[in-house]
């Protein structure tokens, strides 16, 4: 086997906008400006080149509930169920194509997002109140995705070396699974569905995709791009619809991969009911799950709160606190501790709610009502250790105020639950060792923040700490393909790093062929 | 014109002082030339100072030392013994002390006090020895609503303060006055990012807005004293923001004839000959009086910028070889100089081929040398100073004032740009002859 320079190395992250620029942001504000005129679109039910039903599903911006954005279909259990038997046709074809015409494919559909970059920015500033910087991130990452998994199945389709006997010749290679149903969330519309999908298919195998109901226009763009790349319509179907949806496609026994992304109950459903084998099934399904966290940043007596709080603000704030890798937790050293909240707190006051729309905007609306009423609730509980809020509020839409708090028992709901929101928990420790045993404490190990100066610290908590991401002097979230890979251990997930070297083994299973080269006593090599 | 360049700048390199024999500043030259040698020692020397004034202790201020020195490979022989001092809590102890003194003599030396009211006496004996000022006030970064507001209050008190002491100061004929007028002594210069929390390179109206509202009454109040208020320039991220609150606020009727104030303009930046189109023709039609002063830089976030590009996939906004920059400074200084009377020109370098050649443009320009400032840093320009003032120019330092905290993140600029192997005042230190000190870039 020749030993070639790996694909990826010519990988590059695509670049954001330069928004610190007032044509780039007149760009997205004119895209925005077209796409208002054509909501809200229609995203139905695409399986095997069939347009089905686009009702039953309306997708909404969080921040003025009454604009609908998206009329998507609603996939049944039978339409579920019609998916995977296109997928199972699909898979014969598509899966037996070599991997380099895969691959191109994949990147031809990320030449579709570039093009539509601004557009597809503007969708998830009004499907999910996604404020700009952040849309446009989003977007980006989606087309990373597609261009460091081309590249690294090319990567894995080479196999991989083992050791060589005389007389016998040994050789390890990656071939598809089969059928790969994605289940992607809503707070990385684009990004995360188009990951999970491209991972499948860039492995050899079929996609049915379902994505979430809040954000269904987002994935009927990333299916469109596929398509319109040369995704057979057989090997990728898009299945908007509820749970009952999703809960079917992971019961169905010719399914083999179920790629999540989610909360913990769901994705803890998800690993039970995959672990039934079925009548039939001839084969153990797995599943690739990317879970909640509950984040930490330890902050040390030597930190520099210059940087440290922006950056925390920042992680816990960006995005109104929905992502899995927000920081819902600070666990300073007694000796910053004052000073440490007296400029959080002043910090998070000065936070701009508001619409996505405006580059103003720090904190948009949370996704739902439901998400609205649970943030209240936990600050409810914790009211009376508030140190700061950002009030008030839009009245309309799904707006949660931007809140610390402080000195909570560690038994606190709010400081050992995930709450998926623009709160924040700030706890004083004695030391970092204290702290430790704090993030060791909860069952969750995501993204993990340290703040110190001392290179004995740093490595001493790198060792020890359990996160799956573990960010030391910078913010916790953002983590970029191929730089970053991303993902969480313990209940957080299985373990695997999306965007990372290791994620498409999930996706194929590896076969060993050895053939004895001896004829007649003689090597014939 | 080149060959008065040469002219001038030979003059000045003629009248820079001798050598100083003072055994301390003998030793931070020393550390400062180990620094520039071994890039990891630099590195841990830099991220030692930056540590300082949160330690909480010696021990911990020598435990924070060695765990910087231990990344460092090849160690020369004084840090091979600070790392045995180390051992003991009572060699840490010492060790803390030591590097502590250290720290606050090398801050010492770029910082003039730890409040304007410190700082008179220092700003005195400049004045008397025949340059101006131009303070800055150091600060922490401004995250909330009261650290603005303290920095606002930080400014005002200065201005009263310098205001107050100023005409006690013995006459200065050249640093009070060019042929279009007289110029303040009292000079101040601001920071944007410090007046607000609010400023963000995706939304810059509203820092802008936020910065306004308090850089206003610093304005007016500079006006009623005669003093001059000099915005200043930072990274490229609240670029807009700074131009746009200026040009506001100095439209506004209030503030339309006075205070004397002045921006600054980066020739590190691509944009920059852009920009000061800009500048120029917004002084042009105003026709303000008195003159807005341009200071002219080459620019103090090089290494920010490019890294900050290099993260996110852009181009970055800066010249990456010096070589370019030098060339459009001096392209710079000359399209200033012939924009002189709208604009007063402030050259600010201590690159000799540029001071020389501004001075050799401006008399080209059939200028007068006090219609052209030139300015210097405190702690690196200080023999430069001494030189253009011996020369009958009009030089003015700038000076930070402030505490070690405060301060940590200028030191650490400064002491960068004083150990790197790229700058001016590297090369003349090293001794490299004048001839390629004064070679066109």
């Amino acid at each position: 086997m020749t030993v070639s320079a790996p694909p990826t190395t010519d990988f590059r992250n695509e670049p954001i906008l330069e928004l610190r620029r007032a044509s780039a942001r007149e760009s997205l504000l004119a895209a925005l400006r077209e796409l208002d005129t054509r909501l809200p679109l229609s995203v139905p039910i695409l399986v095997g080149g069939d347009r089905g039903a686009a009702e039953g599903v309306d997708s909404t911006d969080p921040g003025a509930p009454q604009r609908l954005v998206a009329r998507a279909g609603r996939a049944s259990e039978d339409d579920a169920a019609a998916a995977v038997d296109a997928a199972v046709r699909g898979f014969r074809d598509w899966g037996a194509r070599p991997a380099a015409e895969r691959a191109e494919v994949l990147r031809g559909a990320a030449a579709r997002l570039r093009e539509r970059r601004l557009e597809l920015a503007a969708l998830q500033v009004r499907e999910c109140a996604k404020p700009w910087p952040e849309a446009d991130g989003d977007v980006c990452e989606a087309i990373d995705f597609l261009e460091y998994y081309a590249r690294e199945a090319l990567a894995l389709d080479r196999g991989r070396p083992l050791v060589q006997a005389p007389g016998e010749r040994n050789t390890m290679r990656y071939v598809p699974r089969g059928v790969t149903v994605v289940i992607s969330p809503w707070n990385f519309p684009l990004a995360i569905p188009c990951g999970m999908t491209a991972a499948g298919l860039a492995a050899g195998n079929a996609v049915v995709l379902k994505p979430a109901e809040q954000s269904p226009a987002s994935a009927g763009a990333l299916a469109d791009a596929l398509h319109a790349a040369g995704v057979p319509h057989d090997a990728l179907a898009l299945v908007p619809g509820y749970g009952d949806a999703g809960a079917a496609l992971v019961r169905d026994p010719r399914v083999h991969v179920i790629a999540f992304t989610g909360s913990a109950p769901v994705g803890l459903e998800i690993v039970r009911a995959a672990a039934e084998t079925a009548p039939g099934q001839d084969h153990v399904k797995r599943v690739v799950s990317e879970m909640g966290g509950k984040n930490c940043v330890i902050l040390d007596s030597d930190a520099d709160l210059d940087d440290a709080v922006p950056e925390i603000v920042y992680s816990a704030f960006g995005y109104a606190g929905q992502k899995c890798s927000a920081a819902a937790r600070v666990l300073v050293h007694e000796a910053a501790a004052d000073t440490l909240l007296e400029r959080l707190a002043g910090a998070v006051r000065v936070l701009e709610v508001g619409q996505a729309e405006s580059f103003a905007t720090e904190v948009p609306a949370v996704i739902e009502r439901d998400a609205q009423e649970r943030v209240l609730r936990y600050r409810e509980a914790a009211s009376d250790r508030l140190a700061a809020s950002a009030e008030p509020v839009p009245g309309e839409g799904w707006f949660a105020p931007p809140s610390v708090v402080a000195g909570l028992p560690e038994d606190s709901p709010v400081n050992r639950e995930e709450i998926f929101g623009p709160l924040l928990s700030v706890t004083t420790v004695r030391d970092v060792d204290e702290a430790m045993d704090v993030v060791d404490s909860l069952p969750f190990a995501l993204t993990g923040g340290l703040f110190s100066r001392s290179p004995t610290t740093v490595e001493r908590v790198a060792a020890w700490s359990p996160v799956g991401n573990l960010y030391v002097n910078r913010g916790i979230t953002g983590a970029m393909v191929g730089r970053q890979p991303f993902g969480g251990n313990r209940r957080s997930g299985s373990g695997s790093k999306a965007g990372g070297p290791d994620y498409l083994l999930q996706f194929v299973e590896p076969r060993v062929v050895t053939e004895n080269t001896m004829r007649h006593g003689i090597p014939v090599e | 014109m080149e060959a008065e360049l040469q002219r001038v700048g030979r003059s000045i390199q003629a009248a820079f002082p001798g050598r100083t024999r003072n055994p301390l500043r003998a030793l931070d030259q020393k550390a400062m030339e180990l620094a520039s040698q071994d890039m990891e020692l630099r590195a841990a020397l830099f991220r030692f100072v930056d540590v300082t004034p949160a330690c909480r202790s010696l021990d911990d201020l020598a435990r924070h030392l060695t765990g910087y020195l231990d990344e460092v490979d090849t160690r020369p022989p004084p840090i091979e013994a600070a790392m045995k001092m180390s051992g003991t809590k009572a060699g840490r102890t010492a060790l803390g002390a030591a590097a502590a003194a250290g720290v606050r003599r090398m801050a010492h030396r770029f910082i003039v006090g730890e409040t304007p009211r410190d700082a008179l006496r220092s700003i005195r004996h400049l004045w008397e020895q025949g340059a101006a000022v131009s303070v800055d006030l150091l600060g922490e970064a401004t995250v909330t609503e009261p650290e603005a507001d303290r920095y606002a209050a930080r400014c005002l008190d200065a201005l009263e303060t310098l205001g107050e002491a100023a005409p006690r100061w013995p006459e200065r004929p050249v640093l009070e006055a060019d042929s279009l007028g007289p110029l303040p002594r009292v000079n101040l210069s601001a920071k944007v990012s410090a007046l607000t929390p609010l400023l963000r390179p995706e939304a810059p109206d509203v820092g802008r807005d936020d910065a306004a509202r308090r850089m206003r009454p610093l304005l007016l109040r500079a006006k009623e004293l005669g003093a001059h208020l000099h915005i200043d320039m930072e990274s490229v991220d609240t670029l807009e923001a700074t131009m746009d609150l200026v040009f506001e606020l100095l439209d506004e009727p209030d503030l339309s004839d006075g205070p004397s104030t002045g921006i600054v303009i980066q020739a590190y930046l691509r944009d920059s000959p852009d920009q000061l189109e800009r500048v120029i023709d917004w002084a042009g039609r105003s026709g303000r009086r008195p003159p807005l002063v341009v200071r002219l830089v080459k620019g103090a976030y090089w290494d920010h910028e490019v890294v900050e590009a290099r993260q996110h996939g852009w181009t970055p906004p800066v010249f990456e070889q010096k070589r370019e920059s030098d060339r459009n400074f001096e392209a710079l200084t000359r399209r200033l100089l012939e924009a002189w009377p709208h604009v007063r020109p402030a050259i600010a370098s201590h690159n000799l081929r540029s001071v020389a050649h501004a001075v050799a443009c401006n008399r080209e320009l059939g200028r007068e040398d006090r219609d052209l400032e030139v300015q210097v840093l405190r702690g690196l320009g200080d023999d430069l100073a001494a030189a253009l003032a011996g020369h009958g120019m009009r030089v003015r330092i700038y000076c930070p004032v402030g505490d070690l905290v405060a301060g940590m993140a200028y030191l650490v600029r400064r002491l960068l740009e004083n150990t790197s192997n790229e700058s001016f005042l590297g090369d003349q230190q090293r001794g490299v002859p004048i001839e390629e000190l004064l070679a066109a870039p």
